[in-house]
Formats: C-alpha cells, sequence, structure tokens
C-alpha cells in the first residue's frame, strides 16, 4: 500500500514538487494540495496518513518567516490538524515547513497555540544557501528510526533558521531527547561555528521532534538529497545511497503501520 | 485614526539586521561614530481599534521568545537617532495584502489599509552629515522610499479618475514636437513628423493614449529600430543585423532540435521525452541603475514571466545573472552626478535577484560579474531565465476573434510608466529625477502564484496564447497579441491598485507580476476557478475582434483608435551610415618579466574579473527544485567553481540540460569581431567543459551597446558579424536575443560611453548527467593537459596587461574551425569517461584555472612552461577555447585528442601548493593557501561574508 501524502502548498509555497518526488521515489502517494482546498473542504486532512508542509515563502515570509500560513493553519484547521496528530497522523515541516510547525506550536511540544521557540533571522542576516554536515540525534522521531549516529549531508538555504528559545525551554527539550539533527564540524561535533553551524542556532540545532516522534521539523533540506546526481560532489563520492532517503523511507514506512 | 505598532528584538539579543547595517556604515562609508544599531518595524493599520491592534500584536506581529512591541508608543527611548523609512505613498508595499490576510484570518473586521515601515535606532554620537549620508547611500532610496517626518493621517490614496487629453498635434512645429517627445516619448522628429501626418489625414488630433502607445510600440526597446535597419557601412549597404542573423539560424538549425526562434518570448529547443527546454536573457540596465534593488528584483520577474509566456506556457526552471559594474571602491568623486556608487548598486542588484529568484523558487546558478570603471555611469544588468514545456505546447499561440483578453495576476498602478520609452533612452544627470516613476519593487509571491496557476490552466488546455505585461503594459502585450486580428479592450475594468488612474496610465502601466492570456470563451468559467483557487486575480478586459484595429475604451469614451497596420508597420525602415574606426589604435605595452611570482598570482587571482564570486552565489537558492547536478561552487570546500550548470529537469530521469554564457566587455573596446567571438566561443567552452554536445547547443545575444552612432554602429555591426561567422562555423544556431543600444551616459559636460558589451548564453542537452565532469581535481598524481589552439602572445586585454594599467592590441583571435574540432573531440573524452576534470580558461588565464581546479580538488599541481615561450604568457593568456584537463596517469593525451593542438602540463599533486618548472629548472612555487586567499578576498570585503 502507498499511504497517502499530503503535500501543502499555498502562495509562494516553492519546494512541494520535489518534496511529493521524495516520497513518490520512497513508495509513498503524495498529492499536492492548496490550503484553499482544505480550507473549503474539497480536500480532508484524514484522507491522509502524512502532512507535509514544504520549503518556501509562503506569503512572501511576511512578518515572520512562515507566520501567516501559521496564523492560517490555527485560525482554521486546528481541529483538524488536532485529530489528525491524535490519530496517529505524521507531520513534516521542511525548512519553511518547520519554521509553520513552530508558529503553529506543533514543535516543540505538540500543542497548537503557544508559540516556545522560533527559529530568527541567521547570524549572518543573509540568506545563505551551503551543503551543511548534521548529526542524527538518538530521539523519538520516526523519520530518523535506525539512523542515530549518522552523519549526514544535506543543503541549507535559508534566511531565517537560527533555532532559538529560553533558557528553561531548551532544557526541555533537551532533557525529553527532542533534538533530532545537529550542525556539525568535520569531526562530527556539534558546533557553534560559522559556517558549519550556518545560522548560530542555539545548541546547534537543525532539527527537532516532538514528544510523540511523529512530527518533526528541520531546516535543511533532505528531499535535495535523495537522487544520485544531487551530492554536490557525486562525482568525488564512491558511495551511492543519496542521504537524505531515508527520512522520506522511514516516513513511508511509520505511515504504513499506523 | 491609525494604530502604531512597534516591533523589535528583546534588548538582550543580537539584532543582526542592526549589525549588518553597522557594518557596511563602518566598511562602506567608513563611518565610525555609530557603536550600535537597532531596528524596529513600524506596522501601522487603518480602520480598527487599539484593541484589535494589541490583538494582532500579539497574535501576529511579535513572538514575545524573542520581541516585544509597543502600541502607539515608541519602542526604542535612548537612541542617539531614531529614524524611520517607508516607502513612499503610491508604492506597493508586498507585506501589505499578507497583513490583511492574516488580520481576516484571525477575524479582525473593519481593517481598511494596512502599511509597514523600519525604524533604525542609532547609538553613539554621529553628526547631521553622517547620518544624512547613511541614510541617502544605504538605508533610502529615494527614488521609492522616504524618511517619515510625521505620522501619516491615512493609508488610503485616492483621487478623481484623470481624464483623457486631446493632443492638438496637427497644429505643432518641429519644436513643439520635439518637446512633447523630450522626458515623455522619447521619438525622434522624423517619427513625431509621421504621427502628426497620420492624425492629419485622419483629420483629427490624437489622443493622450494613442501618442502614448504609438511611442511604446515604436520605442527602440520594443522594435529594435536599429536592428531592422537597413545598414551602409563604409559605403557597402549590408543586410540588417536582425537579418543576418536570422539567416545564419535558418542555415545551420536543425529541425529536429530548434523548435521555436526568434517568433515567441524565449526559443525552445526539443529536450526528450516530448519535453522541450526554452531560454530568455535580458537587461534590465536602465531601471537597476536609478533603483538597484527594485531593477534587478523586476529585471528577474520579467525574464521569469518571458518564459511563462512562452508557447501557452512553460515552467521557469532556472535563472541566470550577469552584471557589470565599476569596481567598489571606486572613489566617490568618480561617480558622474546623477549615478549611484557601484559598491551600493552591485549589493543591491544582488539583493534584487536574491530576493525574486529565492521567492519565486527558481534556482539561480549560473552567472558572474565583471569590472571595468566605466561602468560608473551605468551598470550592465543581464538576467536570463530558462523554462521547461512540453513540445507540443511550445508554439507561439494566436487569437482567434472572439477570445477574451483575460489580464491576470497583480493589480495595476501607476508603476513603471514610460518603462520602455525610458529604457530606450540615454542615461542623463538629470534620469533619476525625472524618470522615477520607471521603476518598481517587485512581488515575486504575486507572480509564484500566478505561474502555479497558469500551469494548471496550461496542462487544461485552456490557454491559446499568452504574453507578458512587460514593457508597454497592456499596450504592448494586447498590441502585439492581437496584430493579425484586432482587439477591444475596456481600461475600466482592469483593477487598480488604487484610483486616480487616467485611462492611458493604465494602457501603459508596466506594474509587474501581470499576464495577459488569450481564453476562447467556453474555457473562461474554469480558467477563473483555477485562478480563484490560487488566490490570483484575473478578469476580461475585453476582446480579441476581426477589425485590424486597436481600440479602448474607459467607460463610454473611446480613448484609443489605432489600426494595427499604422501600429505596427506605419514606421519605416531606418537607413543607417556608418564607417568603422579602429577604437583602440594603442600598440601593446612592453612588459617585463615579473620580479615576484607569488605576487603576480596573488594579484592576477585578486583581480575584480577573476576572483571568487562565491559571496554572491551563496545568497542566491541554486538547489531549489532538486534538479541541481551540477553546482556552481563545488569540490571539497565547495569553493571550486565550475564552468557551467548542469540541471536534470525531468526528477528521476538522468537527462541534462547544461546553461553557460560568456562575455568580456574589454575585448570589445579593442576588437569588437575579435571580442565577439571570444564571447561566443568562451559561451560554448563554458558548456562543453563540463560535458555538453557541441552539436546540440542553441545560443542567445544580447548586446548592450551605446548610443548606436557613427563608429559605435560600425563597432556593432562587427559584432553582428562575429555572432553570425560564429553561428555557421560551429553550426550553432542563435534562437533568441536581445538589444539594449543606450549604454551613454549625457552629464553636463561629460559624455561616458559604458563599455560595448555582448554576452552569449547558451544551453542545450546531454542524454545522460552522469557523463558530465566538474572542475575540481580528483586525484594526486593525475596528468595534466592543456588542450586548445592559442598564441601566447596575444595578450591584448588580459588581466595580466590590466596589472601594467594596459589595454594592449592583440587579443586572442579564435580559429573556428579548430574550435570546433576542439569541442568534438573533447566532448568524446568526456562522454568517454576519460576525463576526471575540466576547466575552461578565460580571464586569469591558465594559471587561475589551474588555481581554482587545485581550490576545489585540495590537491596541488606540478607543470612545466616549454623552454621557447614567455612564461608570464604562458600562464596568463586568456584565450577562450582553450582547456586544462585532468586525465588518468597513463592516459595517451596524443590519442585522445589526435590531430589537435594539446600539451601535456604536469601532474597533480597531493601537496598543497602549485610548482611550475621552466626548461626542468624551478621558476616558482606557491602555496595555495596564498592564492586561495588572494582569490576569496575581493568579494568577502563587498560582502562581509
Amino acid at each position: 500500500m502507498r499511504p497517502p501524502v499530503m503535500v501543502l502548498r499555498t502562495d509562494g509555497t516553492n519546494c512541494d514538487v520535489e518534496t511529493a518526488y521524495a516520497f513518490e521515489a520512497a513508495g509513498g502517494a503524495p498529492r499536492l494540495v492548496h490550503v484553499n482546498q482544505l480550507r473549503a473542504g474539497r480536500e480532508k486532512l484524514t484522507d491522509y496518513r502524512v502532512l507535509v508542509i514544504p520549503g518556501g515563502f509562503s506569503y512572501g515570509d511576511d512578518v515572520h518567516s512562515g507566520k501567516i500560513l501559521a496564523v492560517e493553519l490555527t485560525s482554521f484547521l486546528r481541529e483538524e490538524i488536532e485529530s489528525f496528530v491524535a490519530a496517529g497522523g505524521l507531520v513534516l515541516g521542511i525548512c519553511n515547513g518547520f519554521q509553520v510547525l513552530v508558529r503553529t506550536g506543533l514543535l516543540p511540544f505538540g500543542e497548537v497555540g503557544p508559540i516556545r521557540a522560533t527559529l530568527m533571522v541567521n547570524d549572518s542576516a543573509r540568506f545563505e544557501c551551503r551543503w551543511v554536515r548534521l548529526r542524527v540525534e538518538e530521539s523519538p522521531c520516526v523519520f530518523t528510526r535506525g539512523a542515530a549516529g549518522r552523519v549526514v549531508t544535506f543543503q541549507a538555504a535559508h534566511g531565517e533558521g537560527k533555532f532559538f528559545t529560553d533558557p528553561a525551554t531548551l532544557n526541555k527539550i533537551e532533557r525529553q531527547g527532542l533534538v533530532v539533527f545537529r550542525y556539525v564540524d568535520a569531526a562530527g561535533r556539534p558546533t557553534q561555528q560559522y559556517p558549519d553551524n550556518p545560522n548560530g542556532s542555539l545548541g546547534a540545532i537543525a532539527g527537532i521532534t516532538d514528544p510523540t516522534g511523529r512530527i518533526m521539523g528541520l531546516m535543511p533540506h533532505p528531499e535535495r538529497n535523495i537522487l544520485p546526481h544531487h551530492h554536490p560532489n557525486w562525482r568525488r563520492l564512491r558511495s551511492s545511497y543519496p542521504d537524505g532517503r531515508f527520512v522520506f523511507e522511514n516516513a513511508v514506512a511509520a505511515a504504513r503501520k499506523s | 485614526m491609525l494604530q502604531e505598532v512597534r516591533v523589535g528584538f528583546l534588548p538582550e539579543l543580537k539584532d543582526s539586521r542592526g549589525e549588518e547595517i553597522l557594518y557596511e556604515i563602518r566598511h562602506a562609508l567608513g563611518i565610525r561614530s555609530v557603536n550600535r544599531i537597532r531596528t524596529v518595524k513600524v506596522y501601522r493599520f487603518e480602520g480598527i481599534s487599539a484593541e484589535a491592534a494589541r490583538f494582532l500584536a500579539e497574535r501576529l506581529l511579535c513572538e514575545d521568545v524573542f520581541q516585544e512591541y509597543r502600541l502607539n508608543a515608541p519602542l526604542v527611548t535612548d537612541a542617539d537617532r531614531l529614524v524611520e523609512v517607508a516607502y513612499r505613498p503610491g508604492v506597493m508595499n508586498p507585506e501589505a495584502g499578507s497583513l490583511l490576510k492574516a488580520a481576516a484570518d484571525l477575524g479582525i473586521a473593519g481593517l481598511r489599509a494596512a502599511d509597514s515601515s523600519m525604524e533604525y535606532a542609532f547609538y553613539g554620537g554621529l553628526g547631521d552629515e553622517e547620518l544624512e549620508l547613511i541614510l541617502r547611500r544605504l538605508l533610502v532610496n529615494e527614488t521609492i522610499q522616504h524618511v517619515v517626518t510625521e505620522k501619516p493621517k491615512t493609508l488610503l490614496l485616492g483621487g478623481e479618475p484623470g481624464r483623457t487629453e486631446i493632443i492638438p498635434i496637427r497644429e505643432m512645429t518641429d519644436e513643439e514636437l520635439l518637446g512633447l517627445s523630450r522626458d515623455r516619448l522619447f521619438l525622434n522628429l522624423e517619427e513625431m513628423r509621421l504621427i502628426q501626418q497620420h492624425f492629419r489625414e485622419l483629420g483629427r488630433d490624437p489622443t493622450d493614449a494613442e501618442v502614448e502607445v504609438l511611442a511604446q510600440t515604436w520605442s527602440e526597446h520594443c522594435v529594435h529600430k536599429t536592428f531592422k535597419a537597413r545598414i551602409i557601412v563604409d559605403g557597402v549597404e549590408k543586410k540588417p543585423f536582425l537579418t543576418r542573423l536570422r539567416e545564419a539560424t535558418a542555415r545551420v538549425a536543425r529541425k529536429d532540435l530548434v523548435l521555436s526562434a526568434f517568433v515567441d518570448n524565449s526559443g525552445v529547443m526539443a529536450f526528450y521525452e516530448g519535453w522541450a527546454l526554452c531560454g530568455k536573457v535580458e537587461t534590465h540596465n536602465a531601471p537597476s541603475a536609478i533603483e538597484p534593488y527594485g531593477g534587478a528584483a523586476t529585471g528577474s520577474g520579467g525574464v521569469f514571466r518571458d518564459i511563462m509566456g512562452t508557447g501557452q506556457g512553460a515552467k521557469v526552471i532556472a535563472s541566470t545573472d550577469i552584471f557589470c559594474f565599476a569596481p567598489p571602491d571606486t572613489p566617490a568623486a568618480a561617480v558622474p552626478p546623477g549615478c549611484l556608487h557601484p559598491h551600493y548598486l552591485l549589493r543591491r542588484v544582488v539583493a534584487g535577484v536574491r530576493d525574486y529568484g529565492n521567492r519565486m523558487g527558481i534556482p539561480t546558478n549560473n552567472g558572474s560579474v565583471h569590472f571595468h570603471p566605466d561602468f560608473r555611469a551605468k551598470p550592465t544588468v543581464i538576467v536570463g531565465a530558462y523554462g521547461l514545456i512540453p513540445a507540443a505546447q511550445a508554439q507561439k499561440g494566436w487569437p482567434v476573434p472572439g477570445d477574451a483578453v483575460v489580464v491576470v495576476g497583480g493589480r495595476t498602478g501607476r508603476d513603471g510608466i514610460h518603462g520602455a520609452t525610458f529604457s530606450s533612452a540615454a542615461m542623463t544627470d538629470r534620469t533619476q529625477s525625472v524618470n522615477a516613476q520607471a521603476v518598481q519593487i517587485g512581488h515575486p509571491i504575486e507572480e509564484k502564484r500566478m505561474a502555479d496557476a497558469l500551469l494548471v490552466a496550461r496542462d487544461e488546455g485552456l490557454i491559446r496564447a499568452i504574453t507578458d505585461c512587460g514593457a508597454g503594459g497592456f499596450a504592448s502585450a494586447v498590441g502585439e497579441m492581437g496584430a493579425e486580428t484586432g482587439a477591444r479592450i475596456y481600461l475600466d475594468r482592469a483593477p487598480v491598485k488604487y484610483s486616480g488612474l487616467a485611462p492611458w496610465e493604465i494602457l501603459l502601466s508596466e506594474s509587474q507580476e501581470r499576464m495577459v492570456a488569450a481564453v476562447a470563451p467556453e474555457n473562461l468559467p474554469r480558467f477563473f476557478e483555477i485562478c480563484r483557487e490560487h488566490n490570483v486575480e484575473a478578469t476580461v478586459l475585453g476582446e480579441f475582434t476581426a477589425t485590424g484595429r486597436f481600440e479602448a475604451y474607459y467607460g463610454d469614451e473611446k480613448v484609443l483608435d489605432l489600426t494595427m497596420d499604422f501600429l505596427h508597420h506605419g514606421l519605416p525602415q531606418r537607413l543607417l551610415t556608418c564607417s568603422y574606426r579602429d577604437p583602440a589604435p594603442q600598440e601593446d605595452p612592453d612588459v617585463p618579466l615579473p620580479q615576484d611570482w607569488e605576487e603576480t598570482c596573488c594579484r592576477v587571482l585578486a583581480h575584480l574579473n577573476v576572483c571568487s564570486k562565491e559571496p554572491i552565489v551563496r545568497v542566491y537558492d541554486h538547489g531549489v527544485q532538486g534538479t541541481n547536478a551540477l553546482p556552481p561552487y563545488g569540490g571539497v570546500r565547495g569553493d571550486g567553481p565550475n564552468d557551467a550548470v548542469v540541471l536534470t529537469p525531468l526528477l528521476g530521469k538522468p537527462y541534462g540540460m547544461i546553461i553557460a554564457h560568456g562575455l568580456n566587455p574589454v575585448l570589445n573596446r579593442i576588437d569588437p569581431y575579435w571580442g565577439g567571438l571570444w564571447a561566443a566561443t568562451e559561451a560554448v567552452a563554458n558548456a562543453v567543459a563540463v560535458g555538453a554536445n557541441p552539436e546540440e547547443l542553441v545560443l542567445i545575444d544580447n548586446f548592450i551597446w551605446p548610443v548606436p552612432e557613427g563608429e559605435f554602429l560600425a563597432q556593432l555591426d562587427r559584432a553582428v558579424d562575429a555572432c553570425v561567422d560564429f553561428s555557421v562555423a560551429l553550426g550553432l544556431p542563435f534562437i533568441s536575443g536581445k538589444d539594449s543600444l543606450s549604454s551613454t551616459y549625457r552629464g553636463r559636460g561629460t559624455v561616458i560611453h559604458i563599455p560595448p558589451v555582448l554576452c552569449v548564453s547558451v544551453f542545450g542537452r546531454v542524454p545522460d548527467v552522469g557523463k558530465t565532469v566538474s572542475a575540481d581535481l580528483k586525484e594526486p598524481g593525475s596528468l595534466l593537459v592543456l588542450v586548445g589552439e592559442r598564441r601566447e602572445e596575444e595578450m591584448g586585454g588580459s588581466v595580466y596587461y590590466d596589472l601594467h594599467g594596459a589595454l594592449g592590441k592583440n587579443i586572442p583571435r579564435i580559429n573556428l574551425a579548430r574550435l570546433r574540432e576542439t569541442l568534438g573531440a573533447l566532448h568524446r573524452a568526456i562522454g568517454a569517461g576519460m576525463v576526471r576534470a575540466c576547466h575552461d580558461i578565460s580571464e586569469g588565464g591558465l594559471l587561475a584555472a589551474l588555481a581554482e581546479m587545485c581550490f576545489g580538488g585540495e590537491l596541488g599541481a606540478a607543470i612545466e612552461i616549454p623552454a621557447a615561450l614567455r612564461p608570464d604568457f604562458f600562464l596568463f593568456n586568456e584565450t577562450a577555447g582553450c582547456f586544462v584537463v585532468e586525465l588518468e596517469p597513463e592516459a595517451d593525451p596524443a590519442l585522445l585528442f589526435a590531430g589537435l593542438p594539446c600539451r601535456v602540463l604536469g601532474r597533480t599533486l597531493a601537496a598543497p601548493e602549485l610548482r611550475v618548472l621552466q626548461s626542468g629548472r624551478p621558476l616558482f612555487a606557491v602555496p595555495l593557501e596564498r592564492l586561495r586567499a588572494a582569490y576569496c578576498r575581493p568579494m568577502k570585503e563587498v560582502f562581509g561574508a
């Protein structure tokens, strides 16, 4: 069975096609769904097993990145999303999608409403597109099951990706093991050093999960490293398994089971 | 009353934007008296209560994790200076729409208008003059922005609709005709007289709309008078430039490869499995000169719409950007009056391209930046776009009488009025104040959702024809689409940003993000449904007719009634005369051999036309769409440049699209013919260096020339001949092109001719991206080979001569027959998997190419220069069409490149240094780190990366 995957799009979404392709290649059945279709009730979350909010500049990232879409989702689709999550649905936010999830409150603690953490403007104050090294952390996250300890290379492409929160919340995130990806240096150690940590994220945090492990958000783009020619140095490398694939394969596997 | 909300970072947190501005104030302006800057976002709302504004502040505007806000009160009270910068009334703020939407989503009723702006709080004892300089140079572009000195009373712009005026042209004297033309129509006296004559024959005077439409349609920008003119060079009549280019294309274009050339908004070539690729390259020099951010952004937006307006609509899959500026350290006093400083221009143009492409989700992955002091009067800003389209929908569409004229996308405002006519004019010291309305800021999200909707409509077969509302607005789009049939439109139906527009302004407005589609009446309901679902506004403006007339109404009033025949064929073919004069009669300089080789190599690598542009490339998203198979910079540390981009537009398929370009304005100053050949060769060599098939490429020309009078016209003639000769000799067709012939600056007492630019862009296809190569060296011990014909003493126009303050005379003269063989052999070697790395030689010569390969591979190299040759010329000659190739240690280059000029240079080394020998003796050795530091420094300084 190919589990149905909703790739949510709206004005300014721009990583929807390749994200859908990544799910397709991993055995899912993705569909691009405009938020207007959801609001009008022509599409229903309950018909899907995975909700993905892909990268882009939803509504131009006006006010804050991902904010206008987050307001729209919490204003009109709050209950639908809450029951989707309660029923075991998976939620993935990549880049702009991560910003949206944090601004709906779904991350880090899975509660729609209060905003506990944020993604601020990069320390460099610039949009930057570069390949970064990430270490997969031990966490309850289903998207990274079996991958803890692995170091992967994804492309980061954002201007507002600095993970930030207050010390108490950070402590809670760490204590509950909700960090999924950290930026690491060439030796594999988490780093605050630019450009290995491209934005100055607290604790070198690049991606987090909620306590159930079924909601994940990350800034770098796993969907940009799922084909043999994606890695910037594929001509130098010996390995042929693209680093980003496991995220989508895990998602499809988990969606099949749930 | 307006409600004001101010939002800023918590004072204990780093304000990155403030620090960025502080860096610029210190580095670009040299001002040290400021020690901290806080930035505050100001939001204003009209029509809601203070309570509602507080609700918005807490739910939408401010996140208390890292921010604080104040309602109707200042946020910063302890700064030494506080300045608010806002868009001028009437300039569209893209954020306003989002504020209205989010407020509605949150259930706030009654909100009539919203706006946002920035407040800058300066700490430190800066004086009035310093503050003035900071504002003028960095924070305020007076064309679109202003410093807010008092709180506005309303955000609503209003006004009575302007009226249509009758222009009494029949009675005008020549002087009066010229007065009408100046600053408004930009037509010459002969053309003005033709219009006068036409209306005398009709027995009536024209409306303002009619003369404006004629001026627009007849502008150099739209009709390319020079390129269509008969031309006499040195007493000999030659075919018009455009005819020559098209005839060359007709001669060499393969029917199975070229699907559409020169007739549509972009040129189209076949791809694989029923798909096609299209490409278009545009310039946006004039708008970028006076408002670089908006000018560059809307340049990108415009060329993307050219792709979207090809056939029945293509998907934009790549963007390129090529700029020419004066050096960023040009003294302020050297910048002519009415022109902006190149440091500011460079940063703002990059930001404009960045924000438009990134937000649209178009990977920007090929480009270059060139510097020459004579660009100080006007930069050259070239933006390209490429698309993917089903081959079955790739032919230009033509409306059928009865089809609806549908305007899709953004609303019409007063923006960009006179853009087409303005861009055809030379810059003067009055340009900035008189033509301010010709630029605007872009709204990429508006264009993105329009693109999304149009692709759905295309796939359902709902679009008969589509075109961009570019220069000239509705006048140009509808006038061109209806040229063979006729069209009638009702201007009062056009959705407008604010009231008060005169009918002619609606007709001519160049508001961005609008397109015009011809839709059959039975398809309208579904077309509108798709648009609604994507939040895109679409309106039936009128219909295509069979009258052969272009008619426009405003309510009951007829404001425009011209025959399509007079509009499109009323302008007689020009006859131009010129004679060629050697533009650079000087001789080659007498240059001594370098004393300090390391220093010389570092200076070459740090030359602005050689140095790394990575800090620019990093702000462009080049990975979006998941198609990139060769990044602009790659290698171990990601800092080794590649020659071209390789994309896989069909995800999961091995088919590759390759895009590259070439230009060298300095060479055109010396000899526009050989300079032109160099540019075209460089473009194709870049593509073939990564693995392109030299038999399956197509070309795009961009001529950016001084006003083509006298000697400049004769030089242009030679550049066109170069393109034609190249096309025929290589068997590669030009399929799209553009000329902008206004690179002349006339100030009070100064005339500056901006260096002539011929930019050749190239794109093509390969069946398997697995058979493409990168430039980074792969293994120690490999064989390094120089492939391609060159004469080392042809050093004219080189970076090396420039270091000696000389231009030189003898520029590389490329042997086209030899080039074609070389490219073929190289392609076969790459296709056979024999080539580990390959890099094309251009500015900075062999040394720069080899150094870049070493950076990428984190490997060194040892090479030997033949005893008989001057080592400096050997290392720094810039002949295009030559390559440094890394082969397996046991490879036999004489076999691979049999019969072609080819020389073993040496070997790659594990040790990170460059060793150069001559006659068996070491000439010099340089650590890679020194070269890399020199190579990276210049742009790091400009961009603070």
